[in-house]
């Protein structure tokens, strides 16, 4: 079964070659895998923002409290050490370890015992981190900390997507879109959950399908979104208050 | 630290503005001391006009601006695109390539490096910040940081400047990178009041001033639906 999933994977970083490759979208599926793969509760991407911040860019599950519990990590926490030292992170029992306090209480409340992390690393450089999270306290196993790896990997590759980036300018570049794609998601997710009167989570889900049956990018359906050019079918409205 | 680079800029731009309320115009006069580049222009993209050069240091960046204009080419066209285009050398044969009316235009001008960020937030085009340098060279890590942040400033100045309740002298809050909440709430405002992306985003910050509430926290009501901007009321913010 994790072999079947594990050429998923493989096949999806092999579409990170094409043209109208769609990096959000491919970053959500990644955080996903990390999910199935790892058998974790959570899993979150975070990018250097180049202002010394960490900032969610995707999530296994677009609930708030989820998004939220990942960006408490903007500026410490196991993703920032992470970050910083470019070197996995493993925290098998949050409350015992007696570090970070806020984001240790942040996560009980969501029910999250254990957290690691990943780097995502181009060569010297450390671009980010991949979080996972589970409710079960405990050390995750050497394999799967390889897998969690070779994700974080896999997701570098298809942020940058350019044989040669050897350069910061061109890193920070890409980054720099992908963040700005991420806030414009966020924009459009607004737009949705007011509009047909649903919650992020679902907004978001609306978002992503729209953009797949339409064979479009995540950020350019969200632009559209955002712009008013573009209104996502509503699937059922019948009862909608006014 | 983040909050200490913010800090440490903001000083700087307040340091540009010689006792009045800070502006654009002194967000580019402290890129140029971060920077260590040799000019700066802000040049803002509004629905009705095309793109309006409102800063320029010296002649040199009014004629980049120039140049884009007419040429419809070059980092700062680029830059719609999402993202930062960052050059190190407009000689290189891959920008002669890329904007083969720009890049030779640009350096008979004397430029070689040249940076163009864009002013956004998500869906939000504000207008790009171009910076330029006579000798080539990418920005060092630290230099970067400082314009990224200082990009944010001047998003966050153009934006408060759309309506009158700004903050005069205060810094103002960020206006890109931050909670995903101020994003959301903005696009829920958008269909509260029928209006603009920018027009949302500028009525939210306005509200948050007004009520000397972090933006933050004015967001999470909004999202958590315990604050609507209605169309039909005189105030800009109520309870749903």
């Amino acid at each position: 079964m994790a072999e079947v999933e594990l050429a998923d994977v493989f096949v999806e970083m092999a579409d990170t070659l094409v043209d109208d490759f769609d990096v959000i979208d491919f970053l959500h599926v990644m955080t996903e895998r990390c999910v199935q793969l790892l058998g974790v509760s959570a899993a979150g991407l975070l990018l250097t923002d180049g202002q010394d911040t960490l900032q969610v860019v995707a999530a296994s599950s677009e609930r708030t409290r989820l998004l939220e519990l990942f960006q408490l990590q903007a500026d410490q926490g196991p993703c920032v050490e992470c970050f910083r030292t470019g070197q996995p992170v493993s925290v098998a029992d949050l409350p015992s370890a007696g570090r970070w306090p806020r984001f240790t209480a942040a996560a009980a409340e969501v029910g999250f015992a254990a957290v690691h992390a990943v780097p995502m690393r181009l060569r010297t450089e450390v671009i980010g981190a991949l979080n996972f999270f589970d409710t079960k306290p405990g050390a995750v196993d050497a394999d799967k900390l390889r897998i969690g790896q070779a994700l974080a990997d896999v997701a570098t590759i298809g942020l940058l997507q350019q044989r040669a980036i050897h350069r910061r300018d061109v890193l920070t570049e890409q980054l720099q879109t992908a963040l700005n794609s991420r806030v414009l998601i966020e924009q459009a997710k607004g737009v949705l959950a007011e509009r047909l009167h649903v919650d992020m989570a679902d907004a978001f889900t609306l978002l992503r399908n729209g953009a797949r049956s339409h064979n479009r990018r995540l950020s350019e359906l969200a632009q559209a979104i955002v712009d008013g050019t573009e209104q996502i079918p509503e699937a059922t409205t019948a009862s909608r208050p006014h | 630290m983040s909050i200490d680079r913010r800090m440490r800029l903001w000083s700087l731009v307040a340091d540009h503005a010689h006792g009045v309320p800070a502006a654009v115009e002194h967000v580019g006069a402290a890129v140029m001391s971060a920077a260590g580049v040799d000019g700066v222009a802000v040049t803002v993209v509004l629905a009705a006009t095309p793109r309006e050069t409102i800063y320029a240091s010296d002649r040199v960046a009014s004629r980049l601006e120039e140049l884009t204009l007419t040429l419809g080419e070059g980092p700062g066209v680029d830059t719609f695109a999402g993202g930062p285009v960052l050059v190190a050398d407009l000689a290189a044969p891959g920008c002669l390539a890329r904007w083969p009316a720009f890049a030779p235009a640009a350096v008979r001008a004397g430029v070689r490096a040249m940076f163009a960020l864009p002013l956004q937030v998500g869906a939000i085009h504000l207008g790009v910040m171009s910076l330029h340098r006579a000798q080539p060279g990418d920005l060092d890590a630290g230099q970067l940081a400082d314009v990224l942040v200082l990009a944010d400033t001047a998003c966050a100045l153009l934006l408060d400047a759309a309506d009158g309740s700004r903050p005069d002298g205060h810094q103002p809050a960020p206006a890109g990178l931050q909670h995903p909440e101020v994003h959301q709430a903005t696009g829920m405002i958008i269909v509260q009041l029928g209006v603009s992306a920018a027009v949302a985003l500028v009525r939210l910050r306005a509200y948050a001033y007004a009520h000397d509430r972090p933006l933050r926290d004015i967001a999470a009501d909004v999202v958590a639906r315990r604050l609507r901007f209605d169309r039909d009321r005189d105030d800009q913010g109520g309870t749903g």
